[in-house]
């Protein structure tokens, strides 16, 4: 009985076996059914999109904000980030921070604030059945935060102590410091939060930067989830209708000047044995027409299992764990190109050397018809994933209107994606990447390299890591 | 304003609205063991084509034998390296090519045995026919076949992971290819082929390099728990201690699978645009054949009771961290909901007791984190705290704060309206995690290993609900105790050679 049973699996395996996946025939994927998004502009400007899902019982909602630490004084870099952090926890005219963190996780609501690099944020969640106790708070935080002094003085704590920490994980380095060198640590693209900027922000800057920013019209509110649009338009349209205030119209982003740092850049940290690596340039811009056939050149690249770094670096000599390339293309400024990983320290020459191979070869040649049919195959089969959640597309359509890209840019991407050639991988390499201008940034420690980073041919030039102090006599003392 | 009170109720009303909707939920699972024992939960969510599928195989580091830690992650790497018929250019002779490398590194790892007395001659010779053995075998693989199937086809999120209690293997896919999920992930689980294996455990290697050595909270969490536990494998690093990693073979990797990937010993978590019918079919078609095994035996080994408290430092010159620890017992344990409650009380949002005074008031910490289960819970584990001071202050500041505020917690009932507070709290991070197939797969999977139901997913909150202040008194004068407790903390190196 056993053995007969035996024989029964062995032949079902062979019949396994037999099939490959490339047997299979799938049927046709079903279409992806884009949601309807409500929108409407109030009369003080604030632009409206809703997007109705009774999924689950909650309620979510976004003020998007065109503000940015890239808007920061380059005396007061920070200035930014500290309103983005206080705007919430500093709490509002009629309730302090600490009577909000009470009143919101009494209902397992959320009311969070941030400024990012050219974005700023007022987001809540909720509930469906606490919608206006949230709104009321929303309400509040967006349109009178009351930057009270002793949440600007724990935030300015909590900055300092990010400062003091930011040279412990090798990872984060590599990232700041290459960012750094190729937009220019002077530069809003690649300046950091210093004790001495920090210490000469104050409430009336934070204040002044709210004011500047945050007025209705340079505002999109998007709410998602479990409501009825027609009654949340009479709840936003009651809210936010009477918030009658103007500013001039927002500038636009500072352009990345492009002064390249080309050369070889080592920062030395005994305590670890692993060096963190990052080599490239700056990247592109998403609406560039060569955007695709770049993405899919650093797909090949280093885009993944099938890549050709991941194949050879960590697949078949072992060196890293982690290897990888992009083709950072932002909305509207370049991005950055960059090839990261790690590897032990005894490979670390040797493992920057196999990635300047691999970059001469894709600029050098082209790429074969298999890479480039998985490269393609890989996108335009995981499409779909872009339209998985009604949230998604409610995101996409709020990110175009902000960048200003037209509202069918996925499609028109994906079409151009499909239309890639091996000749436009090469050409777009040739043309994009100057990897005689590279950058090359390692943090390890130098004693243990098998060989010196000098065998790479370029001068190694030492990266400070010292964090700058915060001035004699400042206003650091909280 | 509104009184919390009456929020509360309104709240408890949508929640427990939610929990009468449990049968409505039910309709859309699909739940079935095949006759090998394998068990299978589908979860119908047809708002987009595409599907979830999430493998949970419940074992994990705990698992690894002694002086073979990491090998139960070492599978998981080798998981992804295909099958006799993915991955391979001729197999006959690749199979014979592999069976050469195992026997040039048995040569070479018998003359390593050998010790002092080894022949450097002889050495460098049989380390360049391992070398030669493993070019040769490379040479008929097709690297990366395996993964590379799954990304041409629109595969997202691939990836796995490996903890203390489970390794799990997940991905998702446009939903019209659900048979091709079936089909690999049947095969690589019926006859994975571990090709390219010694290369793969540099790269493991080169992990624990990333996640532990050059990272300090990765040195003094990995320090902690070796500290901690006496006898129990979750002493044992996931990623493995470096020695052991750098002699794990082809044979304890087969070996392990044997004895862990039997079919009844994993459950599968299937969440999208699905057709019950067809996923049922599909497993039978594809995962019946895979022969029924026994189930592992249970792990031996009992954790001793700890008798005095246990300290480690860790040198490091980057900005200091402690983390304090208390044995707790297991999650099949009738305090398991309590400790939740209590890690909750802790550390939630910006109403966290941790966070309120290390952070908020006295400003001696930048972060301070409670976890009710470390490093997992299918055995007696910790309950975790976790702390990052701010500048000028030190661990020695913190950890005496932390046990004042333990301390609170033993000696009075902890107020009705924080008690409430973080119960709903509780209540919405599980609505939270329902709307992504991805999160439901896992969901489903782990609930079902863990708790013997899926169910228990929702269920648990009930639990959660009959929580008292009481037991949160009782559960922290019986286990906040210092003969109990393992401090890790970082110093300053001193200097000097090892």
């Amino acid at each position: 009985m056993r053995a007969r049973r035996l024989a029964l699996s062995i032949l079902f395996a062979v019949a396994i076996f037999a099939q490959a996946p490339a047997d299979l025939k799938f049927p046709p994927l079903a279409p992806v059914r884009i949601p309807r998004i409500e929108r409407f502009t109030l009369a003080n400007g604030l632009r409206v999109f809703l997007l109705e899902n009774h999924e689950l019982p909650l309620v979510n909602g976004l003020a998007l904000v065109r503000t940015g630490n890239l808007f920061d004084p380059p005396a007061k870099v920070g200035l930014a980030t500290l309103t983005g952090m206080v705007m919430r926890t500093g709490g509002t005219r009629a309730r302090t921070g600490d009577q909000l963190d009470e009143d919101l996780e009494n209902i397992a609501a959320e009311v969070e604030s941030d400024i990012a690099e050219s974005s700023g944020e007022v987001k809540f969640s909720a509930l469906s059945d606490n919608t206006d106790a949230v709104l009321s708070v929303f309400h509040d935080v967006l349109t009178e935060p009351e930057f009270r002094q002793e949440r600007i003085d724990l935030a300015k704590s909590q900055l300092r102590d990010q400062i003091a920490r930011r040279n412990d994980d090798p990872e984060a380095i590599a990232a700041r410091e290459f960012a750094g060198l190729v937009y220019g640590k002077g530069t809003p693209y690649g300046c950091q939060i210093e004790y001495s900027t920090l210490a000469r922000i104050q409430r009336e800057d934070l204040v002044a930067f709210y004011k500047r920013y945050f007025f209705p019209a340079n505002i999109m509110l998007a709410v998602y989830g479990d409501f009825s649009a027609p009654a949340m338009k009479a709840r936003i349209e009651k809210l936010f209708g009477g918030w009658d205030y103007r500013q001039a119209s927002v500038p636009q982003f500072p352009a990345v000047e492009d002064v390249p740092h080309p050369g070889v850049y080592l920062a030395t940290k005994e305590d670890v044995n692993q060096t963190v690596f990052a080599v490239g340039q700056l990247g592109g811009v998403l609406r560039d027409p060569n955007a695709p056939a770049l993405e899919i050149m650093a797909d090949v690249l280093g885009g993944g299992f099938s890549s050709r770094l991941f194949k050879l670096v960590r697949t078949s000599l072992g060196y890293a764990y982690g290897i990888g390339a992009g083709w950072d293309a932002a909305y509207d400024h370049p991005g950055l190109f960059a090839i990261s990983g790690s590897t032990k320290s005894a490979t670390t020459t040797e493992t920057l050397e196999v990635v300047r191979q691999e970059v001469e070869r894709i600029r050098t040649s082209e790429v074969t018809a298999e890479e480039l049919e998985t490269a393609k195959q890989s996108s335009l089969n995981s499409f779909v994933f872009h339209f998985d959640s009604p949230h998604k597309t409610l995101s996409r359509v709020l990110r175009y209107q902000y960048y200003g890209y037209p509202e069918d840019f996925v499609f028109e991407y994906q079409k151009a994606l499909a239309a890639v050639t091996p000749a436009d991988v090469l050409s777009v390499a040739k043309k994009y990447l100057h990897s005689d201008a590279f950058t090359t940034v390692a943090i390890g420690n130098p004693k243990a390299f098998g060989q010196p980073l000098g065998a790479l041919g370029a001068k190694v030039q030492p990266l400070d890591l010292t964090i700058p102090p915060p001035a004699e006599g400042g206003q650091s003392a909280r | 304003m509104h009184t919390p009170r009456c929020t509360i109720l309104v709240l408890l009303g949508a929640l427990s609205l939610r929990a009468q909707n449990l049968p409505e939920f039910e309709k859309r699972v699909t739940e079935f063991t095949l006759a090998n024992g394998l068990h299978f939960i589908a979860l119908e969510r047809h708002d987009a084509p595409v599907v979830s599928f999430h493998t949970y195989v419940n074992a994990g580091s705990a698992d690894d034998p002694s002086a073979r830690t990491g090998l139960a992650h070492m599978f998981e790497h080798m998981a992804f390296k295909g099958t006799e018929a993915i991955g391979s250019k001729n197999y006959a002779e690749e199979e014979k090519a592999l069976q050469a490398v195992e026997l040039a590194y048995d040569r070479l790892d018998a003359e390593l045995a050998k010790g002092s007395a080894a022949s450097p001659e002889r050495l460098r010779a049989l380390e360049d026919q391992v070398r030669l053995a493993a070019a040769k075998a490379e040479s008929y693989a097709a690297v990366n076949a395996y993964p590379r199937i799954i990304e041409e086809n629109g595969g997202a999120d691939l990836n796995a992971e490996t903890g203390e209690d489970a390794t799990e293997y997940f991905y998702s896919l446009p939903s019209n290819r659900i048979e091709l999920w079936f089909l690999l992930e049947s095969q690589r689980f019926r006859a994975p082929v571990l090709r390219e294996f010694y290369k793969e455990r540099d790269v493991v290697r080169e992990e624990r390099r990333m996640r532990v050595e050059s990272n300090p909270e990765g040195k003094l969490s990995e320090m902690l728990l070796a500290t901690a536990f006496a006898a129990h494998p979750y002493r044992q690093p996931t990623a493995g201690w470096a020695s052991d990693i750098e002699h794990l073979r082809v044979a304890d990797a087969r070996a392990f699978f044997a004895k862990y990937y039997a079919p009844a010993n994993i459950a599968i978590g299937i969440a999208g645009d699905l057709n019950p019918a067809e996923v049922r079919r599909l497993a039978e078609k594809y995962f019946a054949p895979l022969p029924a095994r026994p189930l592992p035996p249970a792990l031996p080994a009992a954790e001793p009771r700890q008798e005095g408290e246990k300290r480690v430092a860790v040198e490091t010159p980057s900005q200091p961290f402690v983390g304090i620890a208390w044995k707790r017992p297991d999650q099949q344990d009738r305090d398991d909901p309590v400790f939740d409650v209590v890690a909750t009380i802790l550390d939630s949002g910006r109403t966290g007791l941790l966070y309120r005074e290390l952070v908020r008031d006295r400003r001696i910490a930048l972060s301070a984190s409670a976890t009710a289960t470390f490093p997992g819970g299918k055995y007696p584990n910790l309950f975790l705290i976790w702390v990052a001071p701010s500048s000028g202050h030190t661990n020695e500041e913190n950890e005496r704060a932390v046990y004042g505020i333990v301390e609170r917690l033993r000696e009075k009932e902890v107020d009705p309206q924080t008690l409430a507070r973080v119960k709903i709290k509780l209540r919405a991070s599980v609505l939270h995690q329902l709307d992504n197939n991805p999160g439901m797969a896992d969901q489903l999977a782990f609930f079902y290993v863990n708790y013997g139901d899926w169910k228990k997913l929702f269920t648990g909150l009930g639990d959660i609900d009959k929580v008292t202040a009481a037991d949160v008194l009782r559960v922290a004068r019986q286990y906040f105790v210092e003969s109990g407790r393992t401090v890790a903390f970082t110093v300053a190196p001193k200097g000097g050679a090892q």
